[in-house]
C-alpha cells in the first residue's frame, strides 16, 4: 500500500519537474527553476525512500508481497538476499529507476553549472517519468491477494517465499546487474544532451559538457558486458563468454553506439562537422536500451531464444511499445523541427586525416550495431516478411561482424598514426613502417606457429598486431608528455589486446567429450584426466572431482552438478583450470552408469566398401548396402524402407557366406534387424555412412556379438562415469586483460574530458554558450590549443 | 565531396547487401517432422518430448537421444550431440536445431532449446505450500 502510494507520488512530482523545467526553459522564469529543481528532488527522494522499503521488506522477509514471495526466501544469504531486489522484472525496472535517479542528481548540479539545466533536465525528467509509470503498471510492491484476487484471503502471510532460482545465487549476481543498470541509467544521459541541443539551438557547444558523460555510460556499460561475458564463462558454463544471445546482445548494442559516438564527438571538437551524426548517435544510445528492453522484456522474442522470456502480459508490452515511440517521437520531431537550422558545416579533411579514420571507424561500429540488432530482432523480422518466426543462427553474427573487426582492428592504428585535417603524404612512410612491419613480422610468425590457413584470421590478427603496435608507440610519446591524454591509446592497446585474445580462445579452442569411468585415468588435450568421485558440498548441491595432470603438475577441478528442485532439472557449473597461456575448461555432463549388460559388450568396428577385418576367428568383409532402387523410391516418398547392409563373413577359412542385417525405416523409426551367423555371431547394423558420389567411400559401423559369451558374463557392479566437455581456450585472459585495458583507457578519458569542460566552463564563463553556434573556426581551434592537443606524430614536430 | 558520397553510397550498399545476403543465409526455419524430413537444410524441430519412449545418454558417442513428437502427433527419434540440456525434464516444448539423416532415420540435433513453464505463472494455491 505505501509502496505503490510512494511509486505514485515519485511519478507525479517527476512530472511536475518536467513541466516546471520546460517552463523556464521557455519564459526563464527563475521560480519555475526553483520549483522544478525541488520537484526533481522530492522525486528522487522517493525512489530512495520506496527502494530502502524494498529493501527492509525483502530482509525482513514480507512474503505477503507477491514480489518478495516470488523471488526471496528465509534460507538466502544476506548478499543474495539483497540482490532478490532486482531479481524479477519489476525490481530490475526498480533499480533503474533508482540509478537513474541518484545520477540526476549529479546531472542537475553539472549542467547547472554549464547552463543547459532546464532543457537536460526536463528530458532526463521524462526518461525518469516513463520508468516510473513502468513501476505503476509493474508494482514490485503488490500484495498477494491482490495478485490472485478472491483466491487468497486478505491479509494472509506466506511463511516462506519461492527462493531465488539458483543459476542466479553466486556472487555475480550481487554486482552484476547493478552495474550493467547504472550503465543502462547513464545512456539516458546523452540522449537528454542531444535533445536538449535541439531545443537551445546549440548544435556545436552540447558535445563538451555531454562527452564525459558519454564516456562515463560506455565505461560503466562496458564494464557490466564484461562481468556478465565472466559470469556466463565461468559459473553459467555456457562454453564461452559470449553467445550473441539477445539478452547479451542487448546491452552491446547501446554500447557500440556510445563508442562510435566518442568517436565523431571528437571529430566534431576538431572541424565542427558531423553535427546530425552526433545528434542522432547520441540519441540512439538510449533508444536502443529501450529497444532492447522492449526485445528482452516484452515476451516477444518467444521461444528463439535459450532464455526462456516470460510473457509479462499485454499491457507492459504496449506500455514498453508506447515508451519506446515515445523517446523516439521527441527525437525525430525535433531534428525534422530544427531541419533547416541547423548548421553545415563541410567536412574540411582529406581521406588521409585522423577525422575520416574516426569517422570510418564510428561507420563501422554503427554497421556492427545494425547488423546485431538485425540478427537480434530476426524473429520480428521473419514474422512481417514471411509471416512465420525464425531466428538466425549463431554463424551469421560471426560472418558479419568478423569482417568488420578486421576494418576496425585496421582503423584503430591508422587513426592513431594520421595527423588532424590532413597528413602529409612524405612523412607517412616513416611512421607507418615501424607499425606495419611488426604487424607482418607478428602475423607471418603466428601463422606458422598457428598454422594459420584462413585469410580472414590472417587479416583480423594483422590488423590486431598493427593495432598494437600503431597504439604502444603513439601511447608512449603520449605517456611521456602528458599521460592524461594517453586515454585513447589505452582503449586501443586494450582492444588490439582484446582482438588477439578472440583469436586464440574462440578459433583455436579444442574440445572433446570425454566419458571419465571412476579412477580410470583418461588422455585427453594432451591432458590425463581421472574422475576420483563426487562429494556433497550443501544442501543440494555436488562437487565431481577430477584430477588434471600434466608433465609432473596435478591440478583438481570440481565441477558442479545438481538436481535443483526450483528449477526441476538439472544444473551444471564448470570449473576451470586457468593458466598463463590457457585455460583448460571442464563442464559436467552427466553422471551415467556402466551399462554391463550384454548389448554394450558388443564390439563396433567400422568398414569401408571392400574392407575386410578380423575379428575373433572371423574374417568379415563388407560387401556393399543393399538399397534396391525400389526402396530408394520408397525413401522419397516417405514410405517404409529396407536398406541392408552385405557382409562376406569366414570362419577358419572356411568358404564365406553372405549375410545381411537390415535397417527398417517405418514413418520415422528405425529398428534393426540382426543377421546372425552360425548362430553364434550376430551382427547388427551401428551406423552408415554411404557416399552417393564415391560409392567406394561409403562406410558401414557394425556392431558385432559373441552370443555365447555374452550369456556367460555376469551382471558386474556398474562404476561411475561421469561425462564431461573438456575444452582449452588458448589465450582467453588475453580476452580479460584486453577488457580491462579499454575500460582503463575509458576511465582515463573521462577524467580528462570532464577536466577539460570545467575549465572551459569556468575560465570563459557563460561565454561560449551565448555564441552562436556557427562560431568561425578559428576561435574553435583556439579553444582547442588551449586544451592542449599534443599527441600527434604524423607531422614531424620540431622536438622530436 | 562527391567522390567521398559515392564510396560511401557503395560502401553502404555493399554492407547491405552482404548483411542481407548472411542474413538469409543463417535463417533457421522452425519446422514439423515431415518438413525436416523433405530438406537436406538444417532446420528448427519443434515439439514435444515423448516422455513414454527410450531417452538416454551414450557415452560412448557422446549424445543424447529421445522421441520428439509434433503437432500433428507425428514422432521422431532426435540425437543430440551432447547432453540433455539444463531443464529438459521440465520442458513443455522443445526445438531441436540440425537436420533430418535419412540414412540413419533421425534427425541429429546440434543443439535442443528447452521452453519451460513460466515461473510467473504460479498459482494462488502454491503460497500455501508451506503452511
Amino acid at each position: 500500500m505505501l509502496g505503490g502510494l510512494l511509486v505514485k507520488f515519485a511519478f507525479v512530482a517527476c512530472l511536475a519537474a518536467l513541466f516546471a523545467f520546460l517552463e523556464n526553459h521557455r519564459s526563464g522564469n527563475e521560480k519555475a527553476l526553483r520549483a522544478a529543481r525541488i520537484f526533481f528532488l522530492s522525486s528522487v527522494g522517493t525512489i530512495v525512500l520506496f527502494s530502502a522499503y524494498q529493501l527492509y521488506n525483502i530482509l525482513t522477509h514480507q512474503f505477503q508481497y507477491t514480489y518478495i514471495w516470488s523471488y526471496s526466501s528465509r534460507s538466502l544469504s544476506t548478499p543474495l538476499l539483497i540482490s532478490t531486489f532486482y531479481a524479477g522484472q519489476e525490481g530490475s525496472f526498480m533499480l533503474w529507476t533508482l540509478f537513474t535517479a541518484l545520477i540526476g542528481v549529479f546531472l542537475m548540479r553539472d549542467t547547472a553549472r554549464k547552463g543547459y539545466e532546464p532543457q537536460v533536465m526536463t528530458i532526463y525528467s521524462t526518461i525518469q517519468a516513463a520508468l516510473l509509470l513502468m513501476l505503476i503498471f509493474k508494482n514490485p510492491f503488490l500484495y498477494v491477494w491482490e495478485t490472485w484476487e478472491g483466491q487468497v484471503q486478505a491479509g494472509f502471510v506466506p511463511v516462506d517465499g519461492r527462493g531465488l532460482n539458483p543459476l542466479l545465487q553466486n556472487y555475480w549476481m550481487v554486482i552484476h546487474p547493478q552495474v550493467l543498470f547504472s550503465g543502462f541509467a547513464a545512456m539516458g544521459v546523452p540522449y537528454s544532451y542531444a535533445v536538449a541541443a535541439l531545443m537551445k539551438r546549440d548544435y556545436a557547444n552540447w558535445i563538451r559538457p555531454a562527452t564525459p558523460w558519454i564516456v562515463y555510460g560506455a565505461t560503466v556499460l562496458g564494464c557490466g558486458i564484461m562481468m556478465g561475458g565472466f559470469w556466463a564463462y565461468e559459473t553459467l558454463g555456457w562454453g564461452g563468454y559470449w553467445g550473441w544471445d539477445p539478452v547479451e546482445n542487448s546491452s552491446l548494442v547501446p554500447w557500440l553506439f556510445s563508442v562510435g559516438t566518442i568517436h565523431t564527438i571528437l571529430t566534431q571538437r576538431k572541424s565542427g562537422a558531423f553535427v546530425r551524426t552526433n545528434l542522432v548517435l547520441a540519441m540512439l544510445c538510449f533508444i536502443t536500451v529501450l529497444y532492447s528492453t522492449f526485445l528482452t522484456r516484452s515476451g516477444i522474442l518467444g521461444e528463439t531464444s535459450v532464455h526462456s522470456f516470460v510473457d509479462p502480459g499485454m499491457m507492459v508490452y504496449w506500455l514498453l511499445i508506447g515508451v519506446l515511440a515515445l523517446f523516439i517521437g521527441i527525437g525525430l520531431a525535433f531534428l525534422i523541427l530544427r531541419r533547416n537550422e541547423m548548421p553545415k558545416i563541410p567536412p574540411t579533411h582529406t581521406f588521409l586525416s585522423r577525422e575520416f579514420a574516426l569517422f570510418l571507424g564510428s561507420a563501422a561500429l554503427v554497421f556492427a550495431a545494425l547488423f546485431i540488432t538485425v540478427g537480434t530482432s530476426s524473429p520480428i523480422i521473419t514474422q512481417i516478411l514471411q509471416g512465420k518466426t525464425t531466428a538466425v543462427d549463431i554463424s551469421y553474427y560471426v560472418t558479419t561482424i568478423f569482417p568488420i573487426g578486421i576494418v576496425i582492428a585496421i582503423l584503430a592504428g591508422v587513426g592513431q598514426l594520421l595527423w588532424w585535417t590532413r597528413t602529409e603524404k612524405r612523412g607517412l612512410t616513416r611512421v607507418f613502417a615501424v607499425p606495419v612491419a611488426i604487424a607482418v613480422a607478428g602475423t607471418i610468425a603466428l601463422a606458422f606457429a598457428a598454422r594459420i590457413t584462413d585469410v580472414r584470421v590472417a587479416l583480423f590478427v594483422f590488423g590486431s598486431i598493427f593495432a598494437l603496435a600503431a597504439n604502444l608507440v603513439v601511447g608512449w610519446r603520449i605517456v611521456k608528455g602528458n599521460p592524461k591524454y594517453a586515454g585513447g591509446s589505452i582503449a586501443h592497446v586494450g582492444l588490439a589486446i582484446m582482438f588477439i585474445g578472440f583469436v586464440g580462445s574462440a578459433k583455436y579452442d579444442e574440445k572433446q567429450t570425454l566419458s571419465l569411468t571412476q579412477d580410470m585415468p583418461v588422455d585427453a588435450l594432451g591432458y590425463r584426466l581421472t574422475y576420483t568421485g563426487y562429494r556433497p558440498i550443501d544442501e543440494e548441491k555436488y562437487a565431481f572431482e577430477v584430477q588434471v595432470e600434466r608433465e609432473g603438475k596435478r591440478y583438481t577441478v570440481a565441477p558442479i552438478m545438481y538436481y535443483s528442485k526450483y528449477n526441476e532439472g538439472l544444473m551444471r557449473n564448470p570449473d576451470i583450470v586457468n593458466l598463463i597461456t590457457k585455460d583448460l575448461y571442464v563442464a559436467p555432463l552427466s553422471l551415467e552408469q556402466e551399462d554391463a549388460t550384454a548389448k554394450s559388450s558388443a564390439q563396433r568396428f567400422r568398414l569401408k566398401k571392400g574392407e575386410t577385418t578380423k575379428i575373433g576367428d572371423l574374417n568379415v568383409t563388407f560387401v556393399d548396402f543393399d538399397f534396391p532402387v525400389i526402396e530408394k523410391a520408397a525413401m522419397l516418398e516417405g514410405k517404409d524402407v529396407q536398406i541392408g547392409a552385405t557382409l562376406l563373413v569366414s570362419n577358419y577359412g572356411k568358404r564365406p557366406k553372405e549375410i545381411a542385417p537390415r535397417r527398417k525405416i517405418s514413418r520415422g523409426e528405425v529398428s534393426e534387424v540382426p543377421a546372425i551367423f552360425e548362430k553364434r555371431h550376430e551382427f547388427t547394423i551401428a551406423s552408415m555412412q554411404p557416399d552417393r558420389e564415391n560409392k567406394g567411400r561409403s562406410e558401414v559401423e557394425i556392431a558385432y556379438t559373441d552370443l555365447v559369451v555374452a550369456a556367460q558374463t555376469p551382471n558386474a557392479p556398474n562404476p561411475d562415469v561421469l561425462v564431461v566437455e573438456a575444452s582449452l581456450k588458448p589465450y582467453i585472459n588475453l580476452v580479460w586483460s584486453g577488457v580491462i585495458v579499454i575500460l582503463v583507457g575509458f576511465l582515463v578519458t573521462m577524467v580528462r574530458r570532464s577536466q577539460e569542460a570545467r575549465l572551459k566552463m569556468t575560465s570563459e564563463a557563460f561565454d561560449s554558450l551565448k555564441v552562436d553556434s556557427l562560431t568561425p573556426l578559428t576561435k574553435r581551434e583556439s579553444h582547442e590549443s588551449f586544451a592542449g592537443e599534443s599527441r600527434h606524430l604524423a607531422t614531424p614536430t620540431p622536438n622530436s | 565531396m562527391k567522390p567521398k558520397v559515392i564510396i560511401g553510397a557503395i560502401i553502404v550498399i555493399a554492407f547491405i547487401i552482404f548483411g542481407s545476403y548472411s542474413f538469409l543465409e543463417s535463417n533457421v526455419e522452425y519446422t514439423d517432422v515431415s518438413g525436416a524430413m523433405r530438406t537436406h537444410k538444417k532446420v528448427q524441430l519443434k515439439g514435444e518430448w515423448v516422455k513414454e519412449r527410450e531417452s538416454a545418454f551414450d557415452p560412448k558417442s557422446s549424445t543424447f537421444t529421445f522421441y520428439l513428437k509434433d503437432e500433428s502427433g507425428t514422432q521422431c527419434k532426435v540425437v543430440l550431440d551432447g547432453a540433455a540440456p539444463n531443464n529438459f525434464e521440465l520442458a513443455t516444448s522443445v526445438v531441436a536445431k540440425g537436420r533430418y539423416v535419412p540414412e540413419e532415420g533421425y534427425f541429429r540435433a546440434t543443439e535442443v532449446l528447452t521452453k519451460c513453464p513460466s515461473k510467473y505463472e504460479a498459482q494462488a494455491d502454491e503460497l500455501k505450500k508451506n503452511t
